[in-house]
């Protein structure tokens, strides 16, 4: 038989399923062919099991064994049971190659993941790469479902169960150091030996048990400590998800419950777990935030019609906490970052914030010391315009203000080569008047991250007019090629992510001085999956800085935008937030909060209102929907998906909601029309004042999604 | 036929921060302390990263992480691989003898750009286990059996343990056996130099070196290095030189070599230091090339031997070479930088230049005529800076240049000692008048 996804070879009475056979894509995954074709070559496998010695799994395709099942064929599936019958095709072909009577052997070398995860553990042996790019796991739970393939049954048997809980329920991936330390592999090799020694192991690898094995198996092998195991998992989850998120709560289910089952009602229960779990809302937001992770990772701006200039060498204008976040930045991508300021002593501070950047990596044996060494001594701090004759990116991060960044632009042109890129990190200037300080202002672009740098996946590319395509494309490579987010946003006040972030810290003002108690509100807030209700986030940002951010931002959008004199009272009295340590809430040296500030919440007197969580978080969250909108009518960005994801990761958006466009998408938008409406007339004509755009998706009866 | 030489520019030469051992830059590793001079000096100029033809460092600690220091600092500069990189080992002229390899390959042709210096972590030499524990050690690996094993280990004696320290061992002359401080003390006898002599000219050192730091001199020269064990902060200039140094601080000092009756102190004699410098070297095709603007011109150098024992004279026979080789007299010289190992020894160099008699008993047939204080050391020297001992080579040469260049004056000579018996010496020119 002739297969077209997968390369099937007999030699030497050893089978070879090889696959990534005939696939153009970087990575290959299990569709809706490729199990079908291994399906029959299973088969044939039984049918040849006397000419056989035995099977090799492998991948013809560089850096990746199987990235796992097609996430495409999960996304088409409609009802619970074509779930669980799906997860059930699936398990029935593993169990063969389980099932198998000659001996199984599977190499990986680059992305095993889920699917592809759950086809190794049913072999008798799994070998892999000392390849960098090697790397295992079970995701499924960031995609809001359970593995359903097997993986929950397997994983346990082979690395013992608080390993497999930690696996599956964080999702996280092992490279084959770790993956040989927990026993997920059984012999780790160099990627042009694998398949040549895989064959060595069908007398099996049976590895001698330590004595510190023996200890644990005995340890959480038995009934009492397996209960413990479980209870002590479920807290972590509850603590580190708050309860939002239903897949790890399901997997816990599924695997306490079936400790005792045997191979096949445990699967029917994983299965059945998985079929309610893929058409729930949560696993279609998780998996449309997929999507929109995957089509981000692909430029699809402005056409550039010249060659796209090359981002070798870096320079951060400016050393403070921010210029020297983006110093580590520059430097953790081999960019050898020169890093100028005006006085020494910002020089230090900005080699303190990148050394603590990559000493939490160090401490988290993410990097050696020697790495880090290197690393960090390749910023070279200076006073002076020296070496910039070489430098291929300059971002600049000195004092928010635009007579001084105008001019140190201009000063700055002058030393670098005609096709150095310079940016901007400003956080609400206007990017077009910026522009004009450059001979040059093609080059020039607002790039904009969120604090701090080494925390916040975003980063927002803000164009202008005279900007051309090839700077956006190849700042977009650049961010894609040092593990950021990017999205492309017009010129306007507060960009994307601020603009909307604007009603959420103007609004908790005017409820606080409704009346609404702050542990209410920010409570609210949590509760609808933000990860820091309005007032904390106001300390952490501080408050003389939003307070600055809103002015301009009202001076933009008019009274839309006006902001309650709240904030401003607070600065007059010095409560600038978690810098100053005290803010709307108080902080200890370490910038823990301890407690609400009485003396800040004195300001607002006596007034005490009820008001339900829903209504606080309707306040809260329709004006910035009604934003996005005006947003998208302004044509500050192009599509819905790029509000959903600035938000996600720029502020950090509950994941499990899609963003907030999906979430308006789901709630229905002429529910939130009527209810912006309503607040337009009872709280705030102004602050409320419905989005035409937004009337006109209501009338047209479309979704934001449809556009 | 004759070689016909090209002309070798000097384009620019920086140094670190110097720090006593075992102070602020004790855990900056050799490597470190040269890698960012040659980014640093290779970022001013439009030289890519790919047309270094060599890189040559001095160093004697010979890190044992770091057997070829030349080619790590290489890399670590972020150099292409391609980049080739060696290390080179003349004791106190390690640095010399880098940059007098990079003079003759670019004077000889064979190479355009040559990145050379000097580095040196003399805290981070090692303690080394004695011979009797290292055979201990080889014996019990080498038993098969437990028995063997035991027995292997039975000839244990805690002596043993008694580590040989390197550093200590390095400063002593392997060949006539005395330590280098004793060196001086000998010097120091046959010529009659005076322990007062000593204490004055030591303190005159640091006031030197204070002064200079004081007027921003040295801000040419030192590059910013980041240093302790997060590598946060900024060292901005030389731990080492003492403001509130005084003649009579120094003679309450006692002699440390020669105990009972010497006269060279601590405070007479260079502290043991950490510190790299790095000079870049061009041809004149390449200065035309990337529109370079050199700072001095290499002339000549000249390396001479003689006793181990009185080793400290090496600068009276290096000078007196080179003389001979260049044709330019020392007079003839704008400044003069001879490292200041021992105040003796370089009074005792001094006695040598100005007297027929001391010259004659080193062979050397020409009175030179001691150097005026006003052009010998005017920043200080090594009893204030400290001598990082791979590089104070090349260091004398970078502090030459930048002073010959502030003065707009013509030549100058670099000149030092060198343990076991040898003295280095080298002619620049500056070229920013």
């Amino acid at each position: 038989m002739s297969y077209e996804r997968i390369k099937f070879e007999i030699e030497n009475k050893v089978a070879y399923v090889g696959f990534g056979y005939n696939c153009d894509k970087s990575m290959t995954v299990l569709d809706e062919q490729t199990l079908t074709e291994l399906r029959d070559i299973v088969e044939e496998c039984h049918q040849k099991k006397k000419e056989l010695d035995g099977v090799v799994f492998h991948s013809l395709k560089k850096n990746c064994f199987l990235a796992g099942a097609d996430i495409n064929l999960i996304a088409s599936l409609k009802t619970e049971n074509e779930g669980a019958h799906g997860a059930e095709q699936g398990q029935n072909i593993f169990n063969r190659i389980e099932d198998l009577p000659v001996p199984t052997v599977v190499c990986i070398d680059g992305v095993c993941l889920g699917g592809g995860m759950e086809l190794s553990l049913s072999c008798n042996t799994i070998v892999c790469s000392d390849n960098p790019k090697t790397s295992m796991g079970l995701p499924e739970v960031k995609l809001g479902l359970i593995p359903g393939f097997g993986g929950t049954y397997r994983m346990p048997r082979r690395v013992g169960l608080p390993t497999a809980l930690d696996l599956i329920l964080t999702g996280k991936g092992l490279d084959s150091r770790k993956a040989k330390k927990v026993g997920l592999v059984d012999e780790v090799y160099p990627k042009e030996n694998l398949v040549k020694m895989a064959p060595k192991h069908f007398g099996g690898s049976k590895k001698k048990q330590g004595f510190k094995d023996t200890i644990e198996h005995l340890a959480s092998d038995n009934f009492l400590s397996r209960k413990i195991i479980f209870q002590k998992a479920r807290e972590n989850v509850l603590k580190q998800t708050k309860g939002f998120y239903q897949a790890p709560l399901k997997i816990l289910d599924v695997m306490e419950a079936g400790m005792m089952k045997g191979r096949s009602s445990y699967l029917a229960s994983e299965a059945q777990a998985f079929g309610e779990l893929c058409v729930g809302e949560q696993s279609k937001n998780l998996q449309h935030l997929f999507f929109l992770m995957e089509s981000s990772k692909k430029y699809n701006g402005p056409q550039s019609e010249g060659e796209l200039p090359v981002l070798k060498r870096g320079a951060a204008l400016g050393a403070g906490t921010m210029g020297g976040g983006i110093a580590w930045l520059m430097a953790e991508s081999d960019m050898a970052p020169l890093m100028k300021d005006i006085g020494p002593e910002a020089l230090d501070l900005g080699l303190k914030q990148s050394s603590s950047n990559f000493m939490g990596k160090v401490v988290r044996k993410k990097m050696t010391y020697d790495e880090f060494e290197r690393k960090q001594r390749s910023i070279t701090p200076q006073l002076d315009y020296s070496g910039f004759n070489k430098v291929d990116l300059v971002i600049e991060a000195v004092v928010e203000n635009m007579d001084i960044k105008k001019s140190v632009f201009a000063e700055t042109e002058k030393h670098v080569p005609e096709t150095c890129l310079l940016t901007s990190n400003t956080s609400s200037l206007s990017v077009e008047d910026m522009s004009t300080a450059l001979e040059k202002p093609s080059r020039f672009a607002g790039l904009h991250f969120f604090n701090p740098v080494h925390r916040m996946p975003l980063v927002e590319i803000i164009t202008h007019s005279k900007i051309a395509p090839e700077t956006i494309e190849a700042l977009y490579n650049w961010c894609l090629k040092v593990k950021k987010t990017p999205v492309v946003v017009g010129d306007g006040p507060g960009f994307l992510v601020n603009r909307i972030l604007m009603p959420y810290l103007n609004e908790a003002g005017y409820l606080l001085i409704e009346g609404v108690p702050m542990k209410e509100l920010d409570e609210a807030c949590l509760n609808f999956g933000m990860p820091m209700g309005p007032c904390r986030l106001l300390d952490e940002i501080g408050i003389d800085v939003a307070v600055k951010v809103a002015k301009i931002i009202h001076a933009g959008l008019g009274d839309r935008a006006e902001s309650s004199d709240l904030s401003q009272q607070m600065v007059d009295k010095g409560f600038l937030g978690k810098k100053s340590g005290k803010g709307f809430y108080i902080y200890d040296e370490k910038g823990k909060p301890t407690g609400p500030n009485e003396e800040a919440l004195a300001i607002l007197g006596s007034a005490r209102k009820k008001m339900s969580e829903t209504d606080i978080q309707m306040r809260v969250f329709l004006p910035m929907i009604n934003e996005a909108s005006y947003i998208l009518d302004d044509g500050i960005v192009k599509k819905p998906s790029d509000v959903d994801l600035g938000l996600i990761f720029g502020i950090g958006f509950p994941p499990f909601r899609g963003g907030l466009l999906r979430y308006a998408d789901g709630e229905g938008l002429e529910r939130i029309y009527k209810a912006i409406e309503k607040f337009a007339s009872e709280v705030s004509a102004n602050r409320y004042a419905p989005s035409p755009f937004l009337k006109k998706l209501v009338d047209d009866k479309k979704k934001f999604y449809d556009l | 036929m004759t070689l016909s030489l090209k002309d070798v520019y000097i384009v620019d030469g920086r140094r670190s921060p110097h720090a006593k051992a075992g102070a602020d830059l004790k855990d900056v590793a050799a490597p470190y302390l040269g890698a960012y001079l040659v980014r640093k000096i290779l970022d001013a100029t439009s030289i890519p990263n790919d047309e270094v033809d060599e890189v040559i460092f001095g160093n004697t600690g010979s890190p044992a992480k770091y057997p070829n220091v030349g080619r790590v600092i290489a890399l670590e500069a972020g150099l292409h691989k391609k980049t080739s990189g060696y290390t080179v080992h003349r004791n106190c002229a390690s640095g010399m003898e880098a940059i007098s390899q990079a003079y003759m390959k670019i004077a000889a042709g064979r190479c355009d750009v040559i990145v050379a210096g000097g580095v040196e972590s003399m805290s981070q030499m090692p303690l080394i286990y004695s011979k009797e524990m290292t055979d201990l050690f080889v014996n019990v690996m080498k038993a098969r059996s437990f028995s063997d094993k035991v027995k292997a280990l039975s000839a244990f004696r805690p002596p043993f343990l008694s580590p040989i320290i390197a550093i200590e061992q390095g400063l002593t002359d392997p060949f006539c056996g005395l330590n280098m401080g004793l060196t001086a003390e000998l010097l120091a006898r046959e010529f009659g130099i005076s322990r007062e002599e000593q204490d004055e000219f030591a303190n005159k050192s640091h006031h030197k070196a204070v002064t200079a730091e004081a007027e921003g001199k040295f801000a040419d020269e030192i590059v910013p290095l980041a240093y302790g064990n997060k590598l946060e902060k900024l060292l901005h200039k030389d731990v080492g030189p003492r403001g509130n140094s005084t003649v009579e601080g120094l003679a309450k000092m006692k002699p440390y070599f020669e105990r009972k009756s010497g006269t060279v102190t601590v405070g007479n004699s260079c502290p043991i230091t950490d510190g790299g410098s790095a000079l870049l070297f061009c041809s004149e095709e390449a200065v035309k090339k990337y529109n370079l603007n050199p700072i001095a011109r290499m002339i000549d150098f000249h390396f001479h031997g003689l006793e181990p024992e009185r080793m400290g004279m090496g600068p009276l026979l290096a000078m007196d070479g080179l003389v001979k080789r260049t044709g330019v007299a020392i007079q003839d010289c704008d400044l003069v930088e001879i490292n200041e190992a021992f105040a003796a020894q370089l009074l005792g160099v001094q006695r040598g230049l100005g007297n027929k008699e001391i010259a004659s008993r080193f062979d050397v047939d020409t009175v030179h005529g001691e150097i005026p204080e006003e052009k010998l050391n005017v920043n200080g020297g090594a009893i204030a800076l400290g001598h990082p001992v791979g590089s104070t080579g090349s260091r004398l040469v970078v502090t030459l240049m930048h002073e010959l260049k502030r003065r707009k004056a013509d030549k100058g000579i670099a000149s030092l000692c060198i343990g076991g018996g040898q003295g280095g010496a080298c002619l620049i020119e500056n070229l920013i008048k």
